[in-house]
């Protein structure tokens, strides 16, 4: 009897469905469990306390605000100056990383001996705690006994000791250059490893056509490394933006405000002053800037991955 | 073969000229450091700092080992960044399993997408609820602390390195141990973890290098020096008036030298899957 038949089969293949069902939610469970308790929960207390009266110490201090945590945060005299810090933060790091790191990558990617010796030592900064990386440079540029400065007076370029941290409108650059240091290699190995899965022939052909090398790097290298560019660029903009570490270790903030951005101002508000609703309010413009740029982000790339097929 | 013999002769020198700046533009800072780890006081603080050490010492790292509490830092380190590993890799490897074989189901599929936001969530904006949560179950100031958030900001892309290294192995292996009746479980520990640890190396290590190296939470959850890890610690060698230089680059050398020294051995590993992880996420 075939119906009997295939209704066996439907039911063994149903609970065979059902079981891989089963097996698939038990493997997900306890990454679901840490992902919903400390990423998804929190970020819906974040926005849920900046419309709350709310402070870390004294915990009396409760009820809806409304928008009043806003409206603190947006008319604290440091706020538009810690936006545009932000901004100037976060386009100077990531074009000067990016800069760099297609430069080491092209470098890299020729047919040169000691390839994997230079690979590694470019690496290295990537490598070490920013802590580690901002207390050396600090050391490096320090305006009395710092090796910087002495080559710089030694060889004239300047009269006196620059006091690169110390000094408001030289510290954003300094802090700029040192966070680029340290992030480019990211970049030099992901577009490293875009050129190398470039077939050669193609660069042979061109060749051949008479391009010469600034041509094909322009026409054929640049246009391949479009996703990947579009992924390490967007992805930073978002790491940098939010990075804390880097001008805490550096600077806190200083001198005077100069380098204090959102998240500085986050810590500032949360760590210092203790207002838990002004933090989580700065902390819920941040996250609706982000996922404006996410959006933006997500339709570009599949718009590429489209075009891609 | 396409240029010129000159040509590529040319090129050579300017690729290795720039390859050579980049160097050392790149650890010009790390040969300080070791330079001024080993000077002793009177060369530290000069205004005219030299690259030859007069008189090297090894009395900054004595004094950090000795004197401070470095060797606790270190071990408090080494505990937290060790377990959140583990964890994050057993986490990642049961998740990375799911996403690989089962992504056709609507589970796996919002799971994906919940992981890939997760990954973009930065943890400054969590801070305050995460210090609150913490603060809650009386948390703060213990490895736990430490131990719950490192694993938690790890958890997507480990979990996307592992998927993608599955997605390489061929579903008939386990095809086999199936019709021996095995269960899933079983056929993950004998058939495809085996095949699996050169991954498992290089997701672990990001891992523990993530661990090793965060600063924020580490500064901000933990206020007893008893659990004190070494990258906020090392915010402590410098004070308020006066900064022991020498001390503070002997302490640097010591907190990179293990990170360095695993680095360099499984560098082959680690950027491989590094790569494989973000491009998939």
């Amino acid at each position: 009897m075939p119906s009997k038949n295939q209704t066996e089969i439907v039911k063994r293949k149903l609970s065979r469905d059902q079981r891989s069902k089963v097996t698939a939610i038990l493997l997900l469970m306890p990454a679901v469990i840490f992902l919903l308790g400390l990423i998804a929960y929190p970020l819906v207390k974040v926005v849920f306390d900046s419309f709350s009266y709310s402070h870390l110490i004294n915990k009396t201090l409760s009820g809806f605000a409304g928008l009043n945590n806003f409206k603190k945060v947006v008319s604290d005299e440091h706020f538009t100056q810690a936006l545009i810090n932000t901004v100037v933060w976060t386009v100077f790091s990531v074009l000067g990383e990016y800069v760099l790191g297609l430069g080491s990558a092209v470098l890299l990617n020729q047919d040169i001996k000691g390839r994997t010796v230079f690979r590694i030592f470019i690496f290295i900064p990537w490598l070490v705690p920013i802590i580690v990386a901002g207390m050396t440079w600090s050391w490096i540029l320090n305006p009395d006994f710092g090796i910087l400065n002495n080559l710089l007076v030694n060889f004239h370029f300047i009269k006196t000791p620059i006091n690169f941290l110390g000094d408001k409108n030289i510290a954003m650059a300094s802090v700029i250059f040192i966070n680029i240091w340290r992030s480019f290699p990211y970049y030099t190995i992901s577009i490293l490893a875009a050129l190398q899965s470039i077939p050669s022939d193609i660069q042979e052909a061109a060749s051949i056509d008479g391009a010469g090398m600034f041509k094909r790097f322009f026409k054929i290298t640049l246009p391949q490394l479009k996703s990947v560019s579009l992924v390490l660029v967007f992805i930073h903009i978002i790491w940098t933006s939010i990075n804390f570490d880097f001008i805490w270790i550096l600077t806190q903030g200083g001198p005077n405000y100069a380098t204090e951005t959102l998240p500085l101002m986050i810590y500032r508000y949360s760590m210092k002053l203790f207002d838990v609703g002004a933090a989580s309010a700065l902390s819920t413009i941040m996250i609706i800037f982000m996922t404006v740029l996410f959006v933006f982000y997500y339709k570009k790339r599949s718009q590429l991955s489209e075009s891609a097929m | 073969m396409l240029n010129s013999k000159k040509q590529t002769r040319i090129n050579h020198i300017v690729t290795y000229f720039s390859l050579a700046l980049f160097s050392i533009y790149c650890l010009f800072p790390f040969v300080w450091m070791v330079i001024s780890a080993l000077k002793p006081k009177a060369e530290i603080r000069t205004a005219n700092p030299t690259f030859y050490i007069k008189n090297a010492t090894f009395e900054n790292f004595i004094k950090v080992l000795f004197d401070t509490g470095f060797v606790g830092f270190m071990k408090n380190s080494l505990v937290v960044s060790v377990f959140s590993t583990l964890i994050s890799l057993v986490i990642a490897i049961f998740a990375g399993y799911a996403l690989s074989r089962y992504s056709r189901q609507q589970y796996v599929k919002v799971t994906h997408i919940g992981m890939l936001v997760s990954q973009m969530v930065p943890g400054v904006l969590l801070l305050v609820p995460l210090y609150l949560i913490m603060q809650k179950f009386k948390l703060l100031d213990s490895y736990y602390s430490l131990i719950l958030a490192y694993t938690t900001f790890v958890i997507p892309l480990c979990t996307f390195m592992m998927s993608s290294f599955f997605d390489t192995i061929p579903y008939s292996l386990e095809e086999a141990a199936e019709v021996d009746g095995c269960g899933k479980l079983k056929t993950i520990f004998t058939i495809i973890i085996p095949v699996s640890i050169p991954s498992i190396i290089s997701t672990g290590l990001y891992a523990f290098i993530s661990a090793w190296n965060e600063f924020m939470f580490g500064y901000t959850f933990i206020s007893v020096d008893k659990f004190k890890t070494i990258t906020p610690a090392i915010m402590l060698y410098r004070g308020a008036n006066i900064t022991d230089w020498g001390g503070l680059m002997a302490t640097s050398v010591l907190a990179v030298l293990p990170v360095t020294v695993i680095f360099l051995f499984l560098q082959k590993y680690y950027m491989s899957g590094l790569l494989s992880g973000s491009v998939k996420g």
